[in-house]
């Protein structure tokens, strides 16, 4: 900030000063726009916090249930997801996982069979996802569904059974202990039916698992479709230190020499969801914006009022020497002080408010009961408290309070000296 | 000889929709460096309104008017800001100090418009010329926590601290008892004699006018007479 004093103008700290001091001067009047301020943008750093929760719950739910860090595909699968071909699979993959797992930041890799299958309870049959996980292997390192089983047990290894997502449970109706027929393609193209055991429920929060998927253990999926030792693809789990880019790198670099394999990271497995997600964020972002552009109406207000108090102040700040700019500066600073004040305020009671949200959660399902927010988030909603995002708000406050003093200070520096000296 | 102030049938005429007044209607002045000028008049008379457009305060209709040898014809709103910066001081009948600045931020404040950069400086000359007006003992209180003859006191420090050509003050006694209004009118002749800085102000009070060395009278904007006195200062 330059102090340096220069012709025509104050110091950038004696306007500053001059800005506190003439704000003290009316108290209760700052006091009231302040609050105002405060309470807008209190309100906009809860949302902020919440929208930084969702969307840190969301990833953290898309790692932990659906995409790891990374997974490793047979060249060609990536494309045709979406139709769960089972002939680009990855051969050897017990092979693959142990030459993964040791590549540094590697903390686990877990085989994945994943296909299109129709689940029947003998009167009604849904299409749905079919994944066939590794119990002996990395599954539950790379992972977290054992956290997510809400009834019953989670899959014992050479037991066979089915997990199955709450919302399709319900859908059957079934309970751990009931019977479900799995009738899927096999790799050769026969179609082969099996029927198993529910053992446990999960409920993840993600509705494409909730709703659509239930899992077996690897080697049922392995045998029914004939998969011979193949995965559809292999998950892996970096170490909570590893950097997320130089260890996708190593892994690429890995495997750079092996033309039929392709690694992805999270970011571009869900880029549909990313991109959603930096969608919602801009939309709630002029939405916030417009909250907070309102609030700062009232520091216009109170400068504005300013002007037309020290009409003859100005008038006399002009003779004196004082330039335009230097008038339009006294009273910008004025509503910058002010929105700073208010955004202090507003931000200290915010994370005030924050520390018990973001450690004990707010229960969605107490609240609202079973609701569909669009993103994958259970249960409990955590509100973040990221100061990076505290602190664009809190500036984003100054400069819009700044911003909206622009006017009124603009009137006050365009008053002629002699008919300002004049007012009464 | 380049005299202070130097008026050319100076006129000013406000308009509105519906109405013209001239309230200077072509005067012609000549101020000498050092003089102790009197404008009085009676209300209407023009007095203000001359202050003003000497002081670069407004702009006249026509005619035009030089501050030592700067003209103040054609400059933008910024320049003349610059000039009264660099050229004039100002003493009110209200005083108008800042309220929130101590007496020392409101004396020191004309020597950050001019740029003086050095704090050192800057303090040295506030408290100097606050010492020279009396307030060496009130220098970092508030204007209300000083009486009206006190506050114009300040108001002349701030004045005079850049060293200006000409001082222009307005009534500058018209808000004071007759007691501090002598005191006031006494400092000023003091630094007027000191430092030879040139003084103009207007009055209609015959007491405060006959500290003039000095005295033009204004009626209907025009000049009524021009007399030049030893001034009276056995009050």
């Amino acid at each position: 900030m330059a102090t340096e004093p220069r012709a025509g103008g104050l110091t950038a700290r004696l306007t500053l000063r001059l800005a506190w001091r003439n704000l003290r001067r009316n108290r209760r009047r700052t006091w009231i726009t302040a609050t105002t301020v405060a309470l807008a943008v209190m309100l906009l750093q809860l949302e902020v916090s919440t929208i930084i929760g969702i969307e840190r719950q969301s990833m953290d739910n898309l790692i932990s249930y659906q995409t790891g860090h990374a997974k490793v595909f047979a060249a060609g699968y990536f494309p045709e997801r979406d139709e769960l071909p089972l002939d680009r699979t990855v051969t050897d993959a017990a092979n693959l996982v142990r030459r993964l797992e040791a590549i540094p930041g590697v903390s686990a890799a877990a085989p994945r069979i994943v296909f299109a299958a129709q689940l029947s309870d003998g009167r009604d049959q849904v299409p749905c996802t079919g994944i066939g996980i590794d119990l002996e292997g990395g599954e539950t390192d790379v992972f977290r569904l054992p956290r997510a089983v809400t009834a019953g047990t989670f899959l014992t290894s050479g037991e066979p059974g089915l997990l199955v997502g709450s919302g399709l449970a319900e859908l059957f109706g079934v309970r751990p202990g009931s019977w479900l027929t799995v009738v899927a393609k096999t790799r050769p193209g026969a179609y082969e039916a099996l029927e198993l055991p529910v053992v446990g429920l999960v409920g993840t929060g993600n509705p494409d698992i909730d709703r659509s998927t239930f899992f077996v253990p690897l080697a049922t999926a392995s045998r029914m479709l004939a998969m011979n030792g193949g995965a559809t693809e292999i998950a892996v789990r970096f170490g909570p230190a590893a950097g997320e880019t130089a260890t996708l790198a190593r892994i690429r670099s890995t495997l750079a020499a092996e033309r039929g394999l392709e690694v992805l990271g999270w970011r571009d497995l869900e880029r549909d969801y990313l991109a959603m997600a930096t969608a919602e964020r801009i939309s709630n972002g002029i939405f916030l914006g417009i909250f907070v552009v309102l609030a700062v109406v009232g520091v216009a207000n109170t400068v504005m009022l300013a002007v037309f108090e020290r009409t003859r102040e100005i008038g006399m700040l002009m003779a004196l020497g004082l330039r335009g700019a230097g008038v339009r500066r006294i009273f910008v600073a004025e509503g910058a002080v002010l929105g700073f004040l208010g955004a202090a305020i507003g931000t200290a009671l915010a994370v005030g408010l924050m520390i018990p949200y973001s450690a004990y959660g707010l229960n969605l399902t107490a609240l609202y009961g079973e609701i569909d927010l669009g993103y994958p988030v259970k249960d409990r909603l955590y509100g973040a408290i990221d100061g990076t995002a505290l602190g664009v708000v809190w500036l984003l406050t100054v400069v819009l309070s700044a911003f909206a003093s622009f006017y009124p200070a603009m009137r006050a520096s365009r008053q002629r000296p002699a008919e300002a000296l004049r007012h009464v | 000889m380049v005299a202070a102030a130097l008026l050319t049938d100076v006129r000013k005429t406000y308009r509105t929709d519906h109405l013209e007044v001239a309230a200077v209607r072509g005067i012609s002045l000549e101020i000498e460096p050092a003089a102790f000028l009197s404008i009085a008049g009676p209300s209407g008379s023009g007095k203000t309104t001359l202050l003003n457009l000497l002081g670069a305060l407004d702009t006249p209709t026509s005619g035009t008017i030089a501050v030592g040898d700067r003209t103040t014809a054609g400059l933008t709103a910024r320049e003349l800001a610059d000039f009264r910066n660099a050229h004039l001081g100002f003493v009110f009948q209200t005083f108008n100090l800042i309220p929130v600045l101590t007496a020392r931020e409101n004396v020191e404040l004309p020597l950050q418009l001019r740029g003086v950069a050095d704090r050192a400086e800057r303090r040295s000359r506030v408290e100097a010329i606050l010492r020279d007006v009396g307030l060496a003992e009130m220098m970092d209180r508030r204007p209300n926590e000083m009486s009206g003859g006190q506050q114009q006191r300040v108001a002349i420090a701030r004045a005079l601290v850049k060293g200006p050509t000409l001082v222009l003050a307005d009534e500058p006694t018209a808000n004071l008892d007759t007691a501090t209004a002598h005191e006031i009118m006494d400092l000023m002749r003091e630094m007027n004699a000191r430092a030879g800085t040139t003084f103009v102000f207007s009055t209609h009070d015959p007491l405060v006018m006959d500290h003039a060395t000095r005295v033009v009278r204004l009626r209907d904007g025009l000049v009524e007479s021009d007399e030049r006195r030893e001034p009276d200062r056995g009050h």
